[in-house]
């Protein structure tokens, strides 16, 4: 999901709670109530307001699971196939990678963990995928956009995690 | 207050609160000028070697979840030997081998330089390293004192709870759950609200300290002997299971500020209910577990276990943050209280929990995550619910209990500037974390790509106003200790 619009749903609400906990912090404070006039209804509310979170949780899981990234790798057994190793302090890459093709990375490590995180031209990232020694990940991608692709190192690897990074075209 | 023991034991009790609560605030002061360094190398205002970069990171990290941990655990155990009396020299075991941790993690950072960070992801703390093999070890040592010191509390505490409720029956409130009329009419109550903090406390952090013992163990003998390989998948479960559980588990422990602090604040009473304590169990349950997220990007990682892992995410954190937060926005509306320190702090540490939380649960996603994995976006939610939440909520634990005993009061001017640093000067701290993240900014960064440096400024200016605003509470937090006791607070 693009992660703009996570910000900016992440900004409004934020916002909001902020707003209305302090409203209802300050309402009229100087004509105070006696607890017992308040927990009637506060409970009353507190109930169905423990329930509805509950279930917009549900639902939320729910709708994002066919957003998953796992099965997508299996799925495309036909896809071209490329590796990519990550070791201290560098990636080797394919150098060049076809458009509009679904293609699935191998991605492994040869002494410590690394992340291999791509970003599209505009300096986006589009999708990412751990390098552990031992393990191969499968990620799966259509790229659609054509360009230079930077790669960067979303694992912390060492002294030179910083500088770790690599490129490919997708032509 | 329903008090168990004489007022000896009272003393001895916040004697022990108070010898934990200074020691981790001091730890955290330290380590808040170590993570202002940070974020002011990030921004170029001075340059740290990458070395010299990472070797502090780890050291602020660690620092700064082990000093959460120690006044949280102090508070605990004071409101647990509240409702039965609990061993002191116990807690002053616990507590020493914390500060031997914390002394032999300083000497592993500053005399060696280790530098692979708290997660020390295995094979991470062997390759490549650019510090020598002692100082992995006395890391490793360290760190393992704390996990020690931890478990010995946990045992203490739950030991103490089971017998005083009764079993686990008693502790976790289950027949105040299932068979609520029949509990009720019999006169019996359930455990209070404190309560439920410690037991969960108590027993998910005695599974994640055993989890982290497991890996630290296992890192020793690896460090030892070389030919002793690790499996890093397997290696990685476990740091998480215990170093996610051991930073959520400090917001639990906090929350007791909400719980008893706000009380003396509204005059009013915090109960428990049935949806808090159905909210505490999805925490007992699933924070185990929500550590899940931190593998989403590992694939080769059990797909079953992802799919648990986002709805575990959930319902460890949102049942407890709607319940408390609302029982404790409840307790504060229309009760006529009065804004002091204490109060001001307890409320913010609020809102910051929600918002934190919020960020969280997010990046919890995912869809989302396959964005934020890794990114700015990480330290942006767990420093709001820490910074904002966690600390906000332990130094008005502490103000709370410092107006309450001399009867002193904040001017009003204090508290604005207090609050405009430290919650003016967080949010512009927080929200570079969180601008620079959804920019694709990577965490863990000593120098950063474009747009970082940018928010590292903005962010630097907020930490530096953040840190004026915390050295004036600091000062007022001594002015009111100094003054004579008024009467005895709870
Ligand atoms: C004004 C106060 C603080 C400043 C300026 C600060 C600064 C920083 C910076 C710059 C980082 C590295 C971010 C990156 O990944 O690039 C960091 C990481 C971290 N901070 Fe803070 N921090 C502050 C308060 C806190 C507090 C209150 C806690 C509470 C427990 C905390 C816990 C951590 C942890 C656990 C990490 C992660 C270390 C890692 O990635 O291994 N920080 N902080
Ligand atoms: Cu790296």
């Amino acid at each position: 999901m693009d992660s703009s619009v996570v910000l900016k749903i992440f900004l409004v609400v934020a916002v909001l709670a902020i707003v209305l906990l302090l409203w209802l912090a300050n309402y009229r404070q100087s004509t105070p109530l006696a607890q017992s006039d308040l927990t009637a209804r506060g409970y009353g509310i507190r109930r169905y307001w423990f329930w509805c979170t509950l279930i917009v949780a549900f639902a939320v899981y729910a709708i994002t699971i066919p957003a998953f990234p796992y099965r997508k790798a299996q799925a495309s057994v036909n896809a071209r196939h490329y590796s990519v190793i990550a070791q201290q302090y560098g990636f080797t890459l394919p150098a060049v990678v076809p458009l509009d093709t679904p293609v699935v990375f191998d991605v492994t490590a040869k002494d410590v963990n690394h992340g291999f995180g791509i970003y599209d031209p505009g300096g986006r990232v589009i999708t990412q995928v751990q390098a552990m020694p031992l393990y191969v990940n499968h990620l799966a991608v259509t790229f659609t956009v054509p360009g230079r692709y930077r790669v960067r190192c979303l694992e912390f690897c060492g002294i030179a995690h910083a500088a770790m990074q690599g490129s490919f075209d997708v032509k | 207050m329903s008090t168990a023991i004489d007022d000896a034991g009272d003393r001895r009790g916040k004697r022990v609160m108070w010898t934990y609560i200074v020691c981790g605030l001091s730890i955290f002061t330290l380590m808040l000028l170590v993570g202002i360094l940070l974020r002011g190398s990030q921004a170029a205002w001075f340059a740290l070697d990458a070395g010299v970069f990472y070797s502090l990171l780890s050291l602020h990290g660690v620092g700064m979840l082990t000093a959460l941990t120690i006044s949280g655990l102090g508070t605990l155990w004071y409101l647990v030997n509240r409702e039965t009396p609990l061993n002191e020299g116990v807690a002053y075991v616990a507590f020493s081998l914390f500060v031997g941790g914390v002394a032999a993690v300083i000497v592993s950072v500053v005399v060696g330089h280790y530098g692979a960070l708290w997660t020390m992801l295995y094979p991470l703390p062997f390759v490549g390293t650019y510090w020598p093999s002692w100082a992995t070890g006395a890391w490793l040592i360290g760190t393992l004192l704390v996990m020690v010191g931890f478990t010995i509390w946990c045992a203490q505490i739950l030991g103490a709870l089971v017998v005083r409720f009764g079993g686990l029956n008693g502790m976790l409130g289950i027949d105040y759950v299932l068979r609520n009329r029949a509990f009720v009419q019999s006169g019996k109550e359930p455990p209070a609200p404190e309560m439920f903090a410690a037991a969960i406390t108590a027993i998910d952090g005695f599974i994640a300290a055993t989890a982290g013992l497991l890996v630290g163990i296992a890192l020793l003998v690896h460090w030892l002997d070389p030919t002793v390989a690790l499996d890093p998948l397997w290696a990685k479960n476990l740091t998480y299971m215990f170093g996610h559980t051991f930073a959520n588990l400090t917001m639990y422990m906090a929350v007791a500020g909400i719980y008893v602090g706000l009380p003396l604040c509204t005059k009013r009473s915090y109960h428990t209910s049935v949806q808090l304590t159905v909210a505490w169990w999805a925490t007992l349950t699933f924070v185990i577990i929500a550590y899940f997220h931190h593998l989403y990007m590992d694939f080769a990682q059990a797909q079953s276990v992802q799919y648990i892992g986002e709805i575990a995410s959930y319902l460890a954190a949102i049942p407890v943050v709607v319940v408390t937060v609302y029982g404790g926005v409840l307790l504060v509306h229309r009760s006529g209280m009065r804004w002091t320190l204490g109060s001001m702090f307890l409320f913010a540490g609020m809102i910051g929990w929600v918002v934190g939380g919020f960020a969280a649960v997010l990046d919890a996603t995912i869809p989302v995550n396959v964005d934020l994995h890794n990114t700015l976006w990480v330290p942006g939610h767990f420093h709001t619910y820490l910074l904002e939440g966690v600390v906000l909520f332990t130094l008005g634990w502490v103000f709370v209990n410092l107006e309450a005993r001399s009867g002193g009061q904040t001017s009003a001017l204090v508290r604005w500037l207090v609050g405009v640093g430290m919650f003016g000067g967080g949010a512009l701290f927080l929200l570079s974390f969180y601008l620079a993240g959804a920019a694709g900014v990577p965490r863990r960064y000593a120098v950063e790509p474009a747009p970082g440096p940018f928010f590292a400024n903005i962010a630097t200016i907020g930490a530096l106003v953040l840190l004026a605003g915390f050295i004036l509470a600091a000062s007022e937090a001594l002015r009111l200790a100094r003054l004579k006791p008024a009467h005895v607070p709870l």
